[in-house]
Parts: structure tokens; sequence; C-alpha cells
């Protein structure tokens, strides 16, 4: 039953990672005003892109890096669209998704079953690893975990809501027009955020491959971008919000290979729908149940809004 | 004298239509440029393309097979557009539709005059209720519609695989990871095009009358152009947000039940075929008109059937997925270009 529990949440912390990364990535998007809704194709494309560059040259932490750029570079083509001659960010982000799902596949066609020959070795903390359960789970990952759950999102936090910087980066994507007046360089704010979260995504994807499913696949991503800007949401756009969410839904997508393993009397199929199906109900039922969610967990107010300084 | 850009609050057709010209062809020489770069003669792709879509008489077919079920999910993303709803989820009400058509086909003997309008019935009744919670999540407590709807895809089809290979699972040959083969099929009008093309055609001009003819059509548009002002006009927004997204459902499913009954006669993994995704790519073109889904459907059918060719050059599918990227990624990119206009300004003007 221990090692049940140990298993599950070791799943969790690894799956729930991916989505993390790439929630925190659209909540940096997100926070200064633009929806970036290509974040399946560019986690897609980082997946490949970490598999080819440790097929290449086999070290994990390389292919963690050129999935990153990749997301960036991915990222600065639909910022480019977006922010600098803003074009509807709705009809961008889902271009940037087909074209990131299309050209993995192209690109990865040739890779497609090859295992990947560099993965993430667990590292685990003296001591800490060796409490029962959570020991194993929380101290006996690899390098990138605590990356994932503590030093990004703890970054992030501080940037935001203790810095000068921070609170330009949100007053951009609460009122655009107001922080031009102050002097803030809206675009330039946008378009690095933009890239920024994107390159997130792409590390999202690329972590996804070196170290939890450690395959190329097409439709690999199935739908883990997606989950992630529902996560978003229900994260209510903060950084360490995204993370639990993250670790929320991790921890779902191990119940149904639980399931699968233990042979639960559920057909694998159902298990596999817990986490859309989860996400649904999660993004659904806090503002049904309770009103006050809305304000707290408000978008920014210029969210998806394309920002004219000549037009009021 | 200085040269400035001036945008322009409204765009008119022409000018919109020339940038759109122009992003097309931009995607398509960007495309171009990449197939001759990985080694084929792109004059010979482009002659074979030809041939095989409109160029023959087997192309035509194959073109209005693709065009079908695209003017019917292209519809159901329009429609919806009008009242500022994004249904980004025709591909799981695609499913629904053909799983609700293939129930009734499977299980109900009787004659095809009796079971195809029931198949047809059920299968738009399932994508409504598919697309049921989303909406009444987003007309009752505003909750984001792009995501409930999305996710609903993986779900629908998971669902039809574990259908077609599970409990539906044809019994007679065994090998095929699908249903058994339908008894009632849509008859054929035109070599392999079936009934489901000019029901398609119909279904979209009826729409058409209903959204630019109609009071309910008019409180769609006004709620989505000023859903305060339509609200202080009396009008039911949320009721209307529901109905229009109920109706939405119903179309994509309808594309689904013309796939699966009159297409494909079996259900099985995959059978949505991105229908539902490219779908958006028809409304995104078609900008919100339901005439205009017409011309949409076909460039895009155009696209997807050229697409097929293109596979038997050792291309893989997922290029076509990345082509029709590029068209809709070009496509906002010229909308939003098309609204600025070069000026000049005189010295004098200048504060």
């Amino acid at each position: 039953m221990i090692d049940l529990l140990t298993g599950t949440l070791s799943t969790a912390v690894l799956a729930g990672g991916v989505l993390a990364l790439a929630a925190l990535g659209e909540v940096l998007a997100e926070r200064v005003g633009v929806t970036n809704l290509g974040v399946e194709g560019l986690m897609s494309l980082g997946a490949v892109i970490a598999i080819i560059t440790v097929v290449a040259t086999p070290d994990p932490w390389l292919g963690l890096l050129a999935a990153t750029l990749a997301g960036a570079v991915g990222g600065m083509v639909f910022a480019f669209a977006t922010v600098i001659v803003r074009a509807n960010q709705v009809l961008c982000g889902l271009a940037v998704t087909f074209l990131g799902l299309g050209l993995s596949a192209s690109v990865g066609h040739d890779y497609a079953g090859v295992p990947s020959p560099a993965t993430f070795g667990r590292v685990p903390i003296p001591g800490l690893s060796a409490l029962p359960v959570i020991g194993p789970a929380f101290f006996g990952q690899n390098l990138p975990v605590y990356l994932i759950y503590l030093v990004l999102p703890g970054l992030a936090h501080w940037v935001m809501f203790h810095t000068r910087h921070g609170l330009a980066m949100r007053a951009v994507g609460e009122n655009p027009a107001a922080a031009d007046a102050a002097g803030l360089p809206v675009t330039a704010l946008r378009f690095w955020y933009v890239t920024l979260g994107a390159g997130l995504a792409g590390a999202a994807g690329g972590y996804l491959t070196l170290t939890y499913v450690p395959v190329w696949s097409e439709g690999l991503i199935a739908g883990r971008g997606w989950i992630a800007l529902a996560l978003v949401i229900f994260a209510g756009y903060r950084p360490f919000g995204a993370t639990l969410s993250g670790l929320l839904f991790g921890l779902i997508t191990a119940l149904s290979f639980v399931g699968q393993a233990r042979n639960w009397p559920i057909a694998p199929a159902f298990l596999n729908m817990l986490p859309y199906l989860g996400t649904i109900a999660f993004i659904i039922v806090p503002v049904v149940v309770w009103h006050r969610m809305r304000r707290i967990m408000a978008a920014p107010a210029a969210l998806g809004v394309p920002y004219h300084r000549d037009v009021r | 004298m200085a040269g400035t850009l001036q945008r322009l609050p409204t765009v008119t057709p022409g000018r919109r239509l020339a940038w759109r010209a122009g992003a097309v062809v931009t995607a398509l020489a960007i495309t171009t440029l990449f197939l001759a770069l990985s080694g084929r003669d792109p004059r010979l792709l482009a002659d074979l393309v030809v041939r095989s879509t409109v160029g023959s008489r087997f192309g035509l077919e194959d073109l209005a097979l693709f065009l079908t079920p695209l003017l019917l999910t292209g519809a159901a993303v329009t429609v919806t557009g009008r009242i500022g709803v994004w249904n980004i989820g025709a591909e799981g009400q695609f499913y629904a539709g053909a799983i609700g058509a293939t129930a009734v086909g499977l299980y109900l003997p009787g004659p095809a005059w009796l079971v195809l309008p029931l198949m047809a019935a059920n299968g738009i009744a399932c994508g409504m209720g598919w697309i049921l919670v989303p909406a009444l999540a987003r007309a009752y407590a505003g909750v984001n519609e792009i995501i409930t709807t999305l996710l609903l895809n993986f779900v629908a089809g998971l669902l039809t695989t574990y259908l077609a290979v599970g409990p539906w699972h044809d019994r007679v040959t065994g090998a095929l990871a699908s249903t058994g083969r339908l008894p009632v099929r849509i008859p054929e009008i035109w070599g392999v095009v079936h009934w489901g093309f000019p029901i398609a055609l119909a279904v979209v001009l009826g729409l058409a009358w209903l959204t630019t003819r109609t009071r309910w059509g008019y409180q769609i548009t006004i709620s989505g152009a000023n859903e305060q002002a339509a609200r202080y006009a009396g009008m039911k927004v949320r009721a209307r947000i529901l109905g229009v997204m109920l109706l939405s459902g119903g179309l994509a499913a309808l594309a689904g039940v013309f796939e699966v009954a009159g297409t494909v006669h079996r259900l099985q993994g995959g059978l949505a075929n991105n229908f539902g995704y490219f779908g958006i790519v028809v409304a995104v073109l078609a900008r919100g008109s339901c005439l205009n889904v017409l011309p949409a459907a076909l460039l895009m059918a155009f696209i997807l059937n050229a697409g097929i060719v293109l596979q038997t050059e050792q291309l893989t599918a997922s290029a076509v997925l990345a082509i029709t990227g590029l068209v809709l990624f070009m496509i906002a990119i010229a909308d939003e270009l098309a609204h600025y206009r070069p000026v000049t300004i005189r010295a004098e003007a200048r504060p």
C-alpha cells in the first residue's frame, strides 16, 4: 500500500511538472495581456527538438536548453504577429498550434519510436529522500523537478509581486493605455514575456520527452498544452497557483495509471479521460459554487486585447 | 513631408480580399520554397495537385467529399462566432454525432428511409448533448468556452476509439479496429458523392437566411456586437448564447453523421480527421458570414485534397496541418495589416 502511494505520488510529480512548467509560462504571457493558445504546438516542438538534440549529443540539459530555445523562437514568431503587428490572438494561437503540431511531426518523422538516449536521472537529496512516501516522491527526483516546483515559480512570484518591474508587467496586462502614459514600454514588455512564456512551454515539452515519456511519437502532447491553458485560469493567474494545480493534475493522471496497473474494473479509455474531464470540472465548479471566486481569480483586464496607442 | 501609417477603423471588403489573397499566396510560396529545399520539384507537384483535384472527375468527387463535412463544421464555428463565442469543440461534436448515428445504424433494424433520419436525429441530439455543459457554463457562469469545448474533443476521441475496438467492435472480420459496416447508407448521387453534400449546401444557405434575415439572427448579431446594449433592449442574451451553441453542436454532429453514414460507413478511431479543427479555419476565412462559408470551405477542401495527393509523394499527413497553420497565420496578419494606410503629413499640420 505504501509502495503504491509512493509510486503514485512520484508519477504525479513528474506528470504534473510538465503541466506546471507550461502553465507557468502561460501565466507570464497572460499577465502582460496576451493569450497564447499555441502552447500545445510549442510543447510539441520542444518535445521533438529535445529528442533530436540528445540523439546528437546525449546530454539532457542540452536537450532541455534546445527545447526552450525552440519554444522561444516559436514564441517570437507568435509575439511578432500578436504584439508588433497586433493581429488577432486567438487566430495566431491556433495557427501556432497547427504549425507546431505539423512541423514537429514532419521533423520528428525519422525519430518516431526512437527511445531518448539521455534522460534526467534521479538525484536523491540525502536525508530528506529517506522520508516515507513523500521522500522519494519529492526529494528523490531529477534536478529539473526542483527548478519547476520551487525555483522558477518562486522567482516569478518574487518578480511579479515584490519588484517595481513586476508592477510594470502587471500594469501592462491590466491597463496598457495607463501603463503607456506612465512611460512603460508596453510593446517590449509584452513581446519579451510572451517569448519567455513560450520558451517555458517548449521546455515543458522537452521535459516530457527527457523524463516521463522518453520517446517521440506523433500526438505525444495529447492535449497537455490545452490542459495547461485551463490550469492558468484555475490558478488565478498566479505562479504558485500554476505549480500546485499542475501537481493536482499530475495526481489525476497518476491515478489513471494506477487504475490500469491494478486492473480496476474500468476500461483504460475512461481512466484516460479523467484529466480532461477533471480540468473541465475544475474550471466550471469554482465559479458556480462560489461567486466571489470570479473577482479573486479574475483575468488581467486587458487580456486578449491588442494595444493601439492611437485608438482609444 | 513625413510618411506615416494611419489605422482605419473599418476595412472595405475588396481591400481585405486583396490582402488575404496576398496572404494565401505568401503561405503557398513559403511552402513551395520548403518543398524545393527538400529536393522536390514544385512544378511537378503543382501539376499533380491540379490533375488530382479540379482537373479530373475523381478529383472533383473527392473535393465534394471533403467539402461536405467542412461546410458543416465551418458553419458550426461561424454561427457561434456571430455571438462572440468560439466553439473549438467541433471535432468532439463531430465524433458525438458519428457515435449517435452509429448506435442507431447498428442496433435498430429497419428500412433505410426510416433508419437514416433517425440516425441523423440521434446524431444531432448527441452533438447538442456534447456541447451542453460548456454552453451552460458559458451562458450562465461566464466560463471560458474555448478550453471547455476543446478538452471535450479528447474525451470524444477516446470514447470513439473505445467503442470501435471495444463493445461495438466488428466481430465478423475482427481484424479492423472499427465497428462493423453499417447496414444502411446515404444514397450516392454522383460517383462517390452522396446526398450529404447537397444537404450540407442547403443547410449553409438556410443558416445564411436565418442569421441575416430573421429576428433571431438579428438578436444574435446584436448580442455579439454589444452584450450590454442587447440586454438593455430586452434581448435574452444568455438564452441566445445557449441556443447558438446548441445549434453549433448539432451542425458539427451532422457532419459526423454524414461522414459515418455516407463516406466511411463504419465508426473508427480518427474518423473526424481534424475536420472539426479545419472548420475553425473555414470560419475564420468566412468572417462570420454563413454565405462566405461556401468559398472558404472550398479553399480548405482544396488544400486537404492537395495534401492527400502530396502524401503519395512521401510528404506526411502532418505537413498538411503545418501548411494550414501557415495559411491561417498569414491571414491573421493580413487581416490586421489591411487596416493600415500610408499617409503623408505636411510640415504645417504637425504641432
